[in-house]
């Protein structure tokens, strides 16, 4: 017996991904239904078994939505664990790339958590409008999101079976750390120029945000959530293990590190996935996101804070750079 | 509608008509704490053995025959001693001693007090400072299990080993190790090197395995290699594969039983879409009622929804909490003899309290999640029903 699926919390996750699953398809075939048949300007009786059965597909949605939120961290906690199990593995970084499920799946989840915040915020705008105006957009998204959720069951599974407990994987730091020379930061920047990059967009963030400019403010994101992650993997990460090779984004999600990488992940992710889905909302649906906004611009902010307070405060208790 | 209305209602639902929510709290509270006591049990181990397994060696070095341990040959130690990257090698003589054909075992432990760093880690690990002071001439520190044992086969004051040459070698008990320190001596004899080689009948240039100092964690794996392939019969045994062989030993325990709750859990699941689909009359005419004031289909939704999650929420808080009581102040009757399952001695185990995230966060998905989602097709049912239809 594989020893990964006997792990309690694998199997925790893999019932829990199944059952969610498995919620959302009849939500699925209501809402094929539902879609072509919508009317709300129409009195029959149709169209009123439609709304209700609308009200069901919303509910399992919010509810499915919100337990995928929390497996997410739950999902990294779990492949974090595993790294006793896996050998040559000293993080998530290692059992992440066990097999060549891992990434992907990974990406696929973070790709879901951007979905799912859009169709929530599609849908509070549908529900405060009264009269249902974004209905047929917010079931395309929830069918888009159903087709990437059943690729991400599929990896979900073939990710786990597929761990095998006695190959040895690299650990983070050669799959990070030691490149050779090579460079690992896109468009050949440098340290400096990517911190330079990396405050250029956050500024640019917060001058869209004061003026107004949307469309300026999501390009802006998509570039700060780019140019962040490469800062915080190469650059803030290894202040948070106050080591310069020290580079790996999961390590510093460890107890070692007081947990520190949920925050950093959590608001980055959070942060700008809520920012680019509020300036969607605002650009295509023409509503005032203004709540949403500044919530996702404050948990950018805190982002931005806590990784430049690593160096200063090591800057300050050690008075040199790492 | 206004917030504090609507709480109101909610309070008014939940404990105007106990009854109706009575059974389904006591059931998810009896799974709850199933559940929870055995991820609790199953977290303290772990955490017991985490904090034993800090003191382990870096490396150690073994020889086998067919598989099979056997005494390794002291000069290995100058072989080993040789490679780059090992600070120190420093021989054991351990072993489990029976006390009778089919009898009972004890684990015996030699400490070599002319090296000061072999019982340094032992010190450390039984909390006391002085071993040395117990232990010399034929004198021995016993862990509590063994002393009961030795009690009720009336060898109070000393015990008498039979070597492996027939004779008798008569040992003092000046110690017994406390229960509280540290479970996992409960059968472990503590004796000076020379009286353990005498039972055990090791020769003096023999040793049953030898640990090594790696200080640098980078290099263990690479170290480990290299003396593989000094010789042909030897075994190395790194620290991560030992906590590798324990996590794996407690996956399999734990994994099986989760298996097994899993057919309880579809029972309960089945229990509880079963309940929820029973629409009641009156509770019928109570959705007409408020749909008649002017509740819309989404407030019904949310009461019913509020209603359900301060059920799902209270069981797990009072579950979680009769568990930590059942199993960190009661200690555990019975449930930790799936854990335990040792023929041997019988030890007593101390479970230090641990409350982690990972075991809270386990229970609840493995509870809330199934039981929300067996609800929220029945509740949904209830909540969109035809106000003219309820009221019939």
């Amino acid at each position: 017996m594989n020893p990964i699926l006997l792990d309690t919390q694998v199997q925790i996750y893999l019932l829990s991904e199944a059952i969610l699953y498995l919620l959302m398809i009849p939500a699925f075939l209501i809402s094929l239904k539902i879609i072509p048949k919508w009317d709300f300007g129409s009195f029959s009786q149709e169209q009123y078994a439609l709304e209700r059965e609308a009200y069901l597909v919303m509910t399992i949605l919010i509810f499915a939505f919100v337990m995928k939120f929390l497996l997410l961290p739950y999902f990294v906690f779990a492949i974090d664990n595993l790294n006793t199990l896996v050998p040559g593995a000293m993080c998530a970084a290692g059992v992440i790339s066990a097999n060549s499920y891992g990434m992907p799946l990974l990406f696929v989840k973070l790709f879901l958590v951007f979905a799912l915040i859009l169709w929530m915020a599609v849908n509070h705008y549908d529900l405060e409008a009264k009269n249902y105006p974004w209905f047929k957009i917010k079931m395309w998204i929830f069918i888009a999101i159903f087709i990437v959720a059943s690729v991400e069951l599929w990896l979900d599974f073939s990710y786990f079976l597929d761990i095998d407990p006695t190959r040895p994987v690299s650990c983070c730091s050669a799959l990070f750390g030691q490149l050779e020379g090579a460079n690992p930061l896109p468009f050949g920047l440098d340290i400096e120029k990517l911190l330079i990059l990396f405050y250029l967009s956050w500024s640019l963030i917060v001058f869209a945000h004061y003026t107004g400019q949307t469309l300026a403010k999501l390009l802006a994101t998509l570039l700060f959530v780019y140019i962040s992650y490469y800062a915080v993997v190469y650059f803030f990460g290894t202040y948070v293990y106050e080591l310069p090779t020290h580079k790996c984004p999961f390590c510093m999600m460890q107890k070692e590190y007081h947990y520190a990488g949920y925050l950093i992940w959590a608001t980055l992710f959070g942060g700008s996935f809520g920012t680019m889905a509020a300036s969607i909302c605002k650009i295509f649906l023409k509503v005032d996101t203004g709540k949403m906004e500044s919530l996702s611009f404050a948990m950018l902010n805190l982002f931005t804070l806590t990784v430049s307070l690593y160096p200063l405060v090591y800057r300050l208790q050690n008075g040199v750079w790492l | 509608m206004g917030n504090r209305t609507f709480a109101y209602f909610l309070a008014l639902s939940l404990f105007g008509e106990k009854g109706r929510h009575i059974s389904t709290v006591l059931l998810s509270i009896l799974i709850v704490f199933l559940l929870s006591s055995v991820l609790f049990i199953s977290s303290s181990l772990h955490s017991v053995i985490e904090n034993a397994l800090r003191e382990e060696p870096d490396l150690v070095v073994q020889r086998v025959e067919a598989g099979r341990l056997v005494n390794l040959p002291l000069k290995w130690e100058e072989e080993i001693l040789s490679i780059r990257g090992v600070s120190k090698v420093t021989p054991r003589i351990w072993g489990r001693y029976f006390t009778g054909v089919k009898g009972k075992s004890f684990l015996v432990i030699a400490v070599d007090f002319l090296d000061e760093n072999s019982h340094k880690t032992l010190e450390k690990l039984i909390g006391e400072t002085e071993l040395k002071t117990f232990l010399d001439g034929r004198h021995m520190i016993v862990g509590y299990a063994v002393m009961e044992w030795m009690k009720s086969h009336f060898y109070k004051e000393y015990y008498n080993f039979i070597g492996r040459d027939g004779e008798i070698k008569k040992m003092k008990i000046s110690k017994v190790l406390p229960k509280e320190d540290n479970a996992l001596f409960a059968d472990t004899i503590i004796m000076g090197i020379e009286s353990a080689r005498e039972i055990f009948g090791i020769s003096e240039d023999e040793a049953t395995d030898l640990i090594l100092d790696i200080p640098n964690d980078a290099e263990r794996d690479f170290i480990a290699d290299k003396i593989s392939s000094l010789h042909y019969d030897i075994r190395t045994i790194s620290k991560k594969e030992s906590r590798a062989a324990y996590d794996r030993m407690f996956n399999f325990k734990g994994g099986f039983f989760l298996s097994l709750f899993c057919v309880v859990l579809l029972a309960f699941v089945l229990i509880l879409y079963q309940r929820y689909s029973q629409v009641y009359s009156r509770e019928k005419r109570q959705i007409g009622i408020f749909r008649a004031l002017g509740w819309s289909m989404g407030d019904v939704l949310k009461l019913k929804f509020l209603e359900t999650l301060s059920v799902v929420t209270g069981s797990y808080i009072i579950g979680v909490s009769i568990a930590y009581i059942y199993v960190y102040i009661l200690g555990a009757p019975l449930l930790k003899n799936i854990f335990m399952g040792n023929g041997n001695l019988d030890m007593e185990l101390i479970l230090p309290p641990v409350l982690d995230f990972s075991a809270l966060s386990s229970i609840f998905l493995l509870y809330a999640l199934p039981f929300i989602a067996a609800v929220l097709i029945p509740v949904w049912r209830i909540s969109v029903s035809d106000p003219k239809e309820a009221m019939l």
